[in-house]
């Protein structure tokens, strides 16, 4: 990873590097041409002689420098080394500049915040939408077990008592013989066939409620992910927010009765957490 | 005292498996006559038009809150006798000395359980038979 990205800042280096290297052979052939240049065509053209002057007599300094290879005279190496050191202060003046924008572009980038936001409310809004629509839908096919389960989980127990008291009659011998066959024969289909029914059809409702909860999974990973963005906009949101409220705004609370659920009450003092500190609080106050 | 398991019920919450929850637990203890409302304005009309001797609601609905609904029962001649529990996520010391003062009968918070909900019962009709 790290290799990726330094061999692109080397290349970059390199091709900076490479493409000042250019101009400095192709110098010396348009250096003949400085007369023709002269005739003024436009307002440009006096500064692009300039700076052309520039480089020219720069490159035939060091040209010289080059031809006079080891008895360079002091002077000469001296020129050019100010004139090179003089467009490298350019270059990094440039450089720095271009950072800067850079950087001002990243730290303004409230723009793009903004349009962030703009498109991921909708997307967790729809996605909330469906959360409250799965949970919804598991609270009722709940609820709906429990309103078949109930009456047969009920039909069990009328029945069992039915059958204990009958048999209780037995038991004070006050049933007779042919009773007593019937009641046996009752007692069995009970036991073989009304019985296991009821009891089926309760497990039905139990697995139905069980299935009810694949929810979960669902609603999981979608709140996990709305959790995600909340973090990221509030982390964001928050930074404008310190750079924009006077102090004193900031410690303001939001007071308001209607809060709904407490979701953290740790080092809160201000809330109760279960049904019995209810209780104390409103014993104490004598109501 | 007895409660009189005829007693009409008045069951007052946004959201309808809150409403189903609270009317199944008051069915589970022997009281089958319970109507309900989606906010306090609805609660209102229905108590208005006569009839209910209890009524358990919730704080934070639309339209009219759980409070008003019990500040208004409160001033209404021919309602402030009725009792009000409040069964509600609004945890705050502030928000159950406010019920408490604007006459509240009781208050839950949720999550709650059957048992509590059968406790706080009994507790308010002690208190109404002996006033």
């Amino acid at each position: 990873m790290t290799a990726n990205n330094d061999s692109s800042d080397l290349e970059a280096l390199f091709d900076s590097v490479a493409s000042e290297y250019k101009e400095v052979p192709a110098s010396p052939a348009p250096a003949v041409q400085p007369t023709p240049a002269h005739t003024p065509t436009d307002g440009d053209s006096d500064d692009l002689q300039a700076l052309f002057d520039s480089v020219a007599s720069e490159t035939q300094s060091l040209q010289a420098q080059v031809t006079e290879v080891a008895g360079a005279d002091a002077d000469t190496q001296a020129v050019a080394g100010e004139a090179w050191s003089q467009q490298e202060a350019v270059f990094n003046r440039i450089g720095h500049m271009a950072r800067a924008l850079h950087d001002t572009l990243g730290e303004l980038g409230y723009d793009k915040l903004l349009e962030k936001t703009v498109s991921a409310l909708p997307d967790a809004k729809d996605r909330l939408a469906y959360v409250a629509n799965l949970t919804e839908q598991a609270a009722c096919r709940v609820l709906n077990a429990t309103d078949i389960a109930s009456p047969l989980v009920e039909e069990v127990e009328a029945g069992a008592k039915a059958l204990g008291e009958r048999w209780d009659r037995v038991f004070a011998n006050q049933m007779g013989a042919e009773d007593f066959k019937r009641f046996a024969e009752e007692t069995r289909a009970f036991l073989n066939h009304r019985l296991p029914e009821k009891t089926q059809a309760t497990h039905a409702q139990l697995t139905e409620i069980m299935m009810a909860q694949d929810f979960q999974d669902l609603t999981g990973q979608v709140i996990k992910k709305i959790v995600a963005l909340a973090q990221d906009l509030e982390s964001g949101l928050m930074t404008v927010l310190l750079e924009v409220l006077p102090d004193t705004k900031r410690t303001e609370e939001v007071n308001s009765l209607m809060n709904g659920p407490v979701i953290n009450a740790e080092g809160r003092t201000d809330v109760v957490v279960n049904q019995e500190q209810v209780d104390d609080l409103l014993d104490s106050l004598g109501f | 005292m007895a409660a009189d398991p005829k007693m009409r019920f008045l069951v007052v919450d946004d959201f309808s498996t809150m409403r189903r929850i609270v009317r199944n637990l008051l069915k589970e203890l022997g009281f089958t006559n319970v109507d309900e409302a989606e906010d306090g304005a609805i609660a209102l009309q229905k108590l208005q038009a006569g009839g209910f001797e209890f009524v358990v609601t919730d704080w934070n609905m639309p339209n009219m809150d759980g409070l008003t609904l019990l500040q208004t029962i409160r001033s209404t001649p021919n309602l402030k006798h009725l009792p009000v529990l409040m069964i509600t996520a609004e945890a705050k010391k502030e928000n159950i000395i406010a019920a408490a003062q604007a006459g509240a009968s009781g208050y839950i918070v949720k999550p709650f359980t059957a048992g509590t909900l059968s406790e706080k019962l009994n507790k308010i009709f002690e208190k109404m038979g002996q006033g």
